[in-house]
Formats: C-alpha cells, sequence, structure tokens
C-alpha cells in the first residue's frame, strides 16, 4: 500500500499549545482545599482550585464544587456562589470578581503587543437565578489595560452555553515570567466606581469607570445562586469544544500553584528527619510538582514524631515549621518534648487529621 | 490581615529564609523571602505602613 503524504497545507498555521484552554481547572473538577466555603466577604481562593473570588464587601456567600451541571454535556461538577447575606445597594468601589490569574509565559503564544496578536474566544457554561446583563473583562496586569464584553443570562434557572470573543491587541507585551500578566474576570456585582462609564469593548488603557457597566447586582438578594463551569479560554475567534483532559492531568497543573499534602490517619508517615538535638530536628518533604515560586506553607491538624530509640515511641505534638521552602521540596524544623537523640533518626506523622498546605497562587 | 510579622531563628548553622507570619485569625503561615510569593509582596506592603515592623528574632 503506498504511502499518503500529509501536505503542509492541510495542516493549520496555527502554533496550538498542547493545552489549548488557557484556563486550569475550567471544568471545576479539582477542589484541592475543599468543596464549600461559608461566609466568604473578602478576596481569596476557596473551593475549585485557580479561581479567586475578589470581593469588596458586597454580600456574604458560600461557594461550593457542586453537581448541578447542563444536561449532556459531560461536566460532573460546577463551581456555585449562594448569596447568603445580600447588599442590595452596593457602596461606589464595591465588587464581586469571579477571576483567574495568568502567567504571562503560558501565552506569549497570543503574540499580545505585536501586529501578529491573535483575538481570545472565552466560553463557558452558566446559570442563575438572577437574569440580565453580566460582564467578562480581560485584564492586561502588566500594562494595565483590559478589555470587556457583555452577554446576557436570559432565563433564570437555566443553563446556558456563552461564547465572546475578545479583539486582538496589539499593543502591550505580556511578560514572559511567572507573573500574573493576564487575569480572565467574570463580574458578579460592581459598585458605580466601575459601571458609571462606557462599557469599553475595546483593549484602552484601563479606566475603572468602563469595566463593568451594565453588571447586574447579584448580591441584591439571598435568593440569588449562580453556578458555571466548562470555562475555556483560547487563542482565536472560534470557540472549540472544551478541551477535556483526565483528572490527574488537571490536578498536576493546579498543583503548579497550590499543594495539600494530606496526611490524614494516625501514623500515617510523612517524611523522615534527623534530630539536631533533643528538641529539634530537620527533613526535607520534596513537592508534588515544582511550583511557580517558593510557597507559603501552612498546617492544619496535629504533627507528631516517632524517635528511633529501642521503644519507637512518639514523642507529644510538636510544632512544625518550615526554615526553608523552595519551589522543588521544604525543609522542616520541628520543636518536641526533648525526647529526642542528636543525629538520630525521627519519623514526622499526622497526629490524626493534619494537612501541609503549600501555595504559589498568582 | 496579617497580625504580626517575625523572622525565625534557625538550627545550629542553618539559616532560614522563611517569615513568620501570624494572621487576624491566630492562624500562622510561613512565608518564603521570594520577590515572586504574593504573600511576600503583601509582607512587603504591610511593611511600609507606619507602625508595622518585622520583628528581628535574630535568624
Amino acid at each position: 500500500m503506498a504511502l499518503t503524504r500529509i501536505q503542509p497545507a492541510a495542516i493549520a498555521d496555527v502554533r496550538e499549545p498542547n493545552f489549548r484552554n488557557i484556563v486550569i481547572n475550567g471544568d471545576m473538577a479539582v477542589a484541592q482545599r475543599g468543596t464549600s466555603t461559608a461566609s466568604i466577604t473578602t478576596e481569596n481562593y476557596y473551593t475549585v482550585d485557580r479561581f479567586n473570588t475578589f470581593i469588596t464587601t458586597l454580600g456574604t456567600w458560600t461557594q461550593s464544587q457542586d453537581t448541578d451541571v447542563p444536561t449532556g454535556s459531560g461536566f460532573a461538577t460546577s463551581l456555585k456562589m449562594d448569596c447568603t447575606s445580600a447588599d442590595a445597594s452596593p457602596a461606589a468601589g464595591d465588587r464581586l470578581v469571579f477571576q483567574q490569574k495568568i502567567e504571562g509565559q503560558n501565552v506569549q503564544y497570543l503574540k499580545k503587543g505585536t501586529s501578529s496578536a491573535v483575538p481570545i474566544t472565552l466560553s463557558f457554561w452558566v446559570k442563575s437565578v438572577l437574569t440580565g446583563t453580566y460582564i467578562a473583562e480581560l485584564y492586561d496586569n502588566d500594562n494595565t489595560r483590559q478589555v470587556s464584553k457583555s452577554y446576557t443570562i436570559s432565563s433564570a434557572s437555566t443553563w446556558e452555553k456563552k461564547t465572546i470573543t475578545f479583539p486582538a491587541d496589539t499593543t502591550g507585551a505580556l511578560g514572559n515570567d511567572t507573573g500574573d500578566s493576564l487575569i480572565l474576570q467574570l463580574w458578579l456585582g460592581a459598585g458605580s466606581t466601575y459601571t458609571s462609564g462606557s462599557l469599553n469593548t475595546s483593549w484602552a488603557a484601563s479606566t475603572n469607570a468602563n469595566r463593568a457597566v451594565g453588571q447586574v447586582n447579584l448580591a441584591n438578594s439571598t435568593s440569588n445562586n449562580f453556578w458555571i463551569t466548562g470555562i475555556q479560554l483560547e487563542a482565536g475567534s472560534v470557540a472549540t469544544d472544551f478541551e477535556v483532559i483526565s483528572f490527574g492531568q488537571n490536578l498536576l497543573r493546579c498543583q503548579r500553584y497550590f499543594q495539600k499534602i494530606d496526611a490524614t490517619g494516625t501514623n500515617t508517615i510523612i517524611t523522615t528527619m534527623q534530630a539536631y538535638a533533643s528538641d529539634n530536628a530537620v527533613g526535607d518533604l520534596p513537592t508534588l510538582t515544582e511550583l511557580r515560586a517558593n510557597p507559603t506553607l501552612s498546617t492544619t491538624g496535629t504533627f507528631n514524631a516517632w524517635t528511633s530509640d529501642a521503644s519507637n515511641k512518639a514523642t507529644g505534638a510538636i510544632a512544625l515549621y518550615s526554615a526553608s521552602t523552595t519551589q522543588q521540596g521544604i525543609l522542616f524544623t520541628r520543636a518536641s518534648e526533648g525526647t529526642l537523640s542528636a543525629g538520630n533518626a525521627s519519623g514526622l506523622y499526622a497526629g490524626g487529621s493534619a494537612t501541609i498546605l503549600l501555595s504559589a497562587e498568582l | 490581615m496579617m497580625k504580626k510579622v517575625e523572622t525565625i531563628t534557625g538550627i545550629g548553622s542553618l539559616t532560614t529564609d522563611v517569615l513568620k507570619v501570624t494572621l487576624e485569625n491566630d492562624n500562622i503561615i510561613y512565608v518564603p523571602k521570594d520577590e515572586a510569593n504574593t504573600d511576600y509582596q503583601a509582607i512587603q506592603e504591610w511593611a511600609k505602613i507606619e507602625g508595622n515592623n518585622i520583628i528581628d528574632n535574630g535568624a
């Protein structure tokens, strides 16, 4: 059989990355921090990975990873925002934004800031009790530029698919680094500081008044719930089908920014250490994958340590802290009840439910 | 919100490149002195405010 040669012209002239969806965890599948957080009033990362909730005194919210998804879409999870304390009259500077910050080095192929810049298309599924106009925004954090597009939720409590194409921007190159160069912002509420101008639908220097004109106030009633899933941001002016990747791949991409080392279970060994003195030991814990930056470390629960003498007895609860954190590993030191022997090995283990949290979020 | 920021002492010849931060809710986090770490960026902004000081414990 003769082999058929694929002509170069048949291959699209597009430098498509391995992951064409710029957004990480767009299907809301990974939630290392937990599946539900109540009483949200301040900015933070709460449930599903990579998505930050930016809020300035605009209601109180419960955020959760939910199983309400568009029928037949293939998605298993969505992100739900539930208003538990309303604010029907936002102050000028109030806002509620669901956002993802994107590393500049991941989006160089958008060629932003050059004559070859390409448009960017956003697609997602959304459902809301509150119908009306909502705003999606791309914010260039390196050059303080932005572009906003409005979309309409037409039917209450009904899943709708939205597609928005943002124009190319030939001004303002994005840094080829680990910083938060590009931010996808989905507005859910805004005060007059962000709504008093004319919606800026072409890339321009950021003017707050033009960023969220027309945005409904999702915080105006405790009856309001909002769901979203299948968020995809991609190069070009066409929305392709949501890029499905395995849970493991998705988790690995999230772990560049946040890692939860779950040591739940009494006597679950986390790592080995070497005693430096009777009340100190040092150990190294390699990270699960290289993080974006040297991470912040925090812990929950209780940790203990095994000594290496004949009885293998455990010391009391220890204070676990980090003497050094790097992108590849964490150096632990600890203080015990003075039962260790310098030079001997010691095992660090959880005294029940315990976690080590590493954050290198943007 | 940060309540207290302090250096932590090393062990023997091991020095530290981490700051211990006590948050308003009394949770403690350890933040590396890495310009790319957003918590360290926040500490630098916090330290600019009159009355806020990083306590030096002789790291």
